[in-house]
């Protein structure tokens, strides 16, 4: 927390805890149903194939046991379909966070997420263990399912990043952002842990459990969560940083700096001057139209930057352990609980770099700094020797410069641009940004994934990793506007500090 | 006489059928027994071992009582002297520890006739007919006027001196007639490729997992929707 606003600490009520617990843990909740069916393909693959055997002269018996599954003829092909099914997820994912954004920003954001939740929920609940209760293995099936999986869990980042940006000021907003960010992290920890605690019982109860919490956090959010401090007739300024006064000052301020210190003062003297909350009765918010939030200033930037970053991101979510597995030849178990490591950097790295941009009072320059360390860490991931404490080290140390802009561009920045003054007029830009920068970041991850297959069948795993420090450069570049405009302004207000002395 | 192969269809099917729908059916349906003519098993070697291991005669199939259970069983089958020409599926009789198939005009046995038979001993056969499983799965393969005796069927699991059948993970071999085997779970594992283990806690996964629902759910809606406006 910034110096500056200690003293509004009070300004957070039990409202704020349990908004934030409650989006923290829906996106934890689907993240671990992602992860769940990460870590179970091995078993799914299993379930799909006959069993293989070289001389293929004699087959198992009894037939039902060991070889009455054929929908592909062997693991490679099954492996093969798991990442079509990947790909598919992210496009189709990355399809729905464009669409979900302004669907969001339109319907109450508390439907939109509880559809999302609980849909999705039920899709995997089909996707997972219906099909292989009643024996459905078709791969049409299969597909359909995970498109609209892909759409319906994309409903939820743009609903849980608006209803926080609606809570939470831009004070403090790095800080917060970065420790509930790390929520991705948290799911895919909770996600191993149960699909590696249900895998005994048979992959379909592996998401048969996923599922059934996932729904049950749906059923709680509908509860639950209040969208707005407006439900509650609080103080509407009191959340959003949208504070009326802000708007005068705001004149004269470059857009999308986090020059807040002034605002949070303004709002602290006027909290005690305004006990009551009063009731305002606002006209409905007109939201902005899709083109007009893609052209507000730096929303492209950052999504081109996060489409980099993404897909390095979810490179490793997708592929680190069956790299552990693949390079190093550690069991498939020992490669699950080191590829953990990479989520820890994340969480401390989001958070602690939250915490810095808040203090600088600039997000680029923490960004860029941290980007550039990161190609540094993939460098020094590349080489690293066998060993599995040095690797889980350096592991962590690239989760920690890759998480954390990760992180911060999804839903600090992302809150930022949906919050800036630019769309003052239209205030409900929240939801819709927050899609299209997290839907381009998931269109670069698509694309990742089909990219990586293909470089490390042809190139090797080390090509891979010099593709992941590309992309990386390339975030840096896509930052860089951002990043100048941000340093010519902290130079100049230092040079006005320095004439007023 | 080639109608056995299609009749062996028709018995199978009525097998299954008195297997599922009656459990308490009588054994003696089993068609194998009454497909020849006549209980001619007093003075063949089916006979002498029915005798000895205290079974009852009917039609063609000697019968006993399973030690553990009331249920009566098939161990010995004389099928000598009947005509058959064919011998693919005798399911049914797959208990049978003596067969006897000599003096029959048998041209085509199936390889898979006596899959599952693992209790199977003793068969005797035409003397032009090769023993199930080839002769490296009996102990001893004898000639005695005109017929050929298959003696003591060989385990397919770790024999020594052949290619040892090893099955996958999480599940063992076990015998499953003369040249067969199967593999089965091991233990607690059952399922596809046996990679189940034990059974899943519903009841307690989904009471707790129900209770926490309702409970956190109250408990939000009265500190936190109870009072909300709708916007």
């Amino acid at each position: 927390m910034p110096p500056s606003c200690r003293g509004c600490l009070s300004q957070y009520t039990h409202h704020h805890l349990v908004v934030f617990l409650l989006t923290f843990f829906s996106y934890v909740l689907l993240h671990a149903s992602r992860k769940t069916f990460s870590n179970v393909k091995v078993s799914i693959s299993a379930q799909w194939t006959p069993s293989f055997q070289n001389d293929s002269a004699v087959a198992f018996s009894p037939n039902e046991t060991w070889e009455n599954n054929r929908l592909f003829a062997n693991e490679n092909e099954a492996t093969l379909f798991l990442g079509v099914l990947d790909s598919i997820f992210l496009f189709s994912y990355a399809v729905g966070l464009y669409l979900s954004g302004v669907i969001g920003d339109r319907v109450n954001l508390r439907y939109v997420l509880c559809v999302g939740l609980c849909g999705s929920a039920v899709v995997e609940f089909v996707f997972g263990t219906v099909t292989e209760w009643l024996h459905i293995y078709n791969v049409y099936v299969y597909c359909v399912l995970w498109v609209l999986n892909g759409l319906l869990q994309s409903a939820v980042w743009p609903s849980v990043v608006a209803v926080m940006g609606n809570w939470f000021g831009k004070a403090g907003r790095g800080f917060i952002f970065g420790l509930w960010s790390a929520c991705a992290s948290v799911g895919n920890i909770l996600g191993a842990f149960l699909a590696s605690s249900m895998l005994k019982y048979g992959y379909e109860y592996a998401f048969l459990v996923t599922s059934v919490v996932q729904f049950a956090g749906g059923v709680v959010v509908f509860f639950g969560l209040l969208t707005s401090p407006k439900e509650v007739g609080l103080d509407v300024e009191s959340g959003t940083g949208l504070n009326p006064v802000e708007t005068d000052t705001g004149s004269y301020r470059p857009l999308m700096s986090d020059e807040e210190d002034e605002e949070v003062h303004v709002y602290c003297r006027q909290q005690q001057d305004e006990q009551e909350p009063e009731e305002v009765q606002v006209e409905p918010p007109q939201a902005v139209s899709f083109l007009q939030a893609f052209c507000l200033p730096g929303v492209l930037p950052y999504s081109l930057a996060y489409a980099c970053l993404k897909l390095v991101n979810y490179s490793f979510f997708f592929w680190l352990p069956f790299y552990l597995s693949n390079n190093y030849k550690w069991k498939e178990a020992e490669a699950d609980r080191l590829s953990v490591w990479y989520d820890v950097g994340g969480i401390i790295g989001a958070t602690v770099q939250g915490l810095i941009s808040d203090l600088m009072g600039k997000r680029a320059p923490v960004l860029a700094l941290s980007l550039a360390l990161a190609m540094g860490a993939l460098v020094g991931y590349s080489r690293s020797p066998n060993d599995q404490v040095i690797n889980a080290v350096l592991l962590a140390t690239t989760g920690f410069f890759i998480g954390g802009p990760s992180g911060m561009i999804s839903s600090a920045i992302s809150a930022d641009l949906g919050r800036q003054e630019a769309v003052r007029g239209s205030q409900e830009a929240l939801a819709t940004v927050t899609g299209i920068v997290d839907g381009t970041g998931s269109i670069g991850a698509a694309a990742g994934q089909y990219l990586v297959s293909l470089i490390e069948s042809n190139l090797g795993w080390m090509s891979v990793f010099y593709f992941f420090i590309v992309m990386t450069g390339g975030s840096i570049m896509f930052i860089s506007p951002l990043l100048l405009k941000e340093l010519r302004s902290m130079w100049s207000e230092r040079r006005a500090l320095q004439r007023q002395l | 006489m080639s109608a056995y192969c299609s009749w062996s269809k028709a018995a199978f099917l009525i097998f299954i059928f008195h297997f599922c729908f009656r459990p308490s059916y009588e054994m003696n349906e089993v068609q194998a027994c009454t497909f020849c003519g006549g209980s001619s098993l007093n003075g063949s070697e089916v006979g002498q071992f029915c005798t000895l291991s205290a079974g009852r005669i009917s039609g063609r199939c000697c019968w006993t009582h399973d030690n553990t259970s009331e249920r009566e069983r098939i161990i010995g089958l004389d099928l000598s002297n009947c005509s058959l020409t064919c011998v693919d599926d005798l399911k049914g009789v797959s208990t049978a520890v003596m067969i006897d198939l000599s003096m029959n005009p048998i041209v085509n046995m199936s390889d898979t006739a006596f899959q599952g038979f693992s209790d199977l001993n003793y068969v005797i056969l035409p003397h032009d007919i090769a023993c199930p499983g080839g002769n490296a799965s009996w102990e001893k393969v004898a000639f005695k006027e005109e017929t050929r005796v298959c003696e003591g069927q060989k385990s397919m699991c770790n024999q020594t001196g052949q290619l040892s059948m090893t099955c996958p993970e999480n599940s063992l071999c076990a015998p499953y007639g003369p040249g067969f085997y199967q593999c089965s779970c091991a233990g607690n594992y059952r399922g596809y490729k046996c990679l189940r283990e034990g059974e899943f806690p519903a009841v307690q996964v989904f009471s707790g997992l129900a209770a926490a629902t309702v409970v956190i759910s109250i408990i939000l809606w009265v500190t936190q929707r109870r009072k909300a406006k709708s916007l």
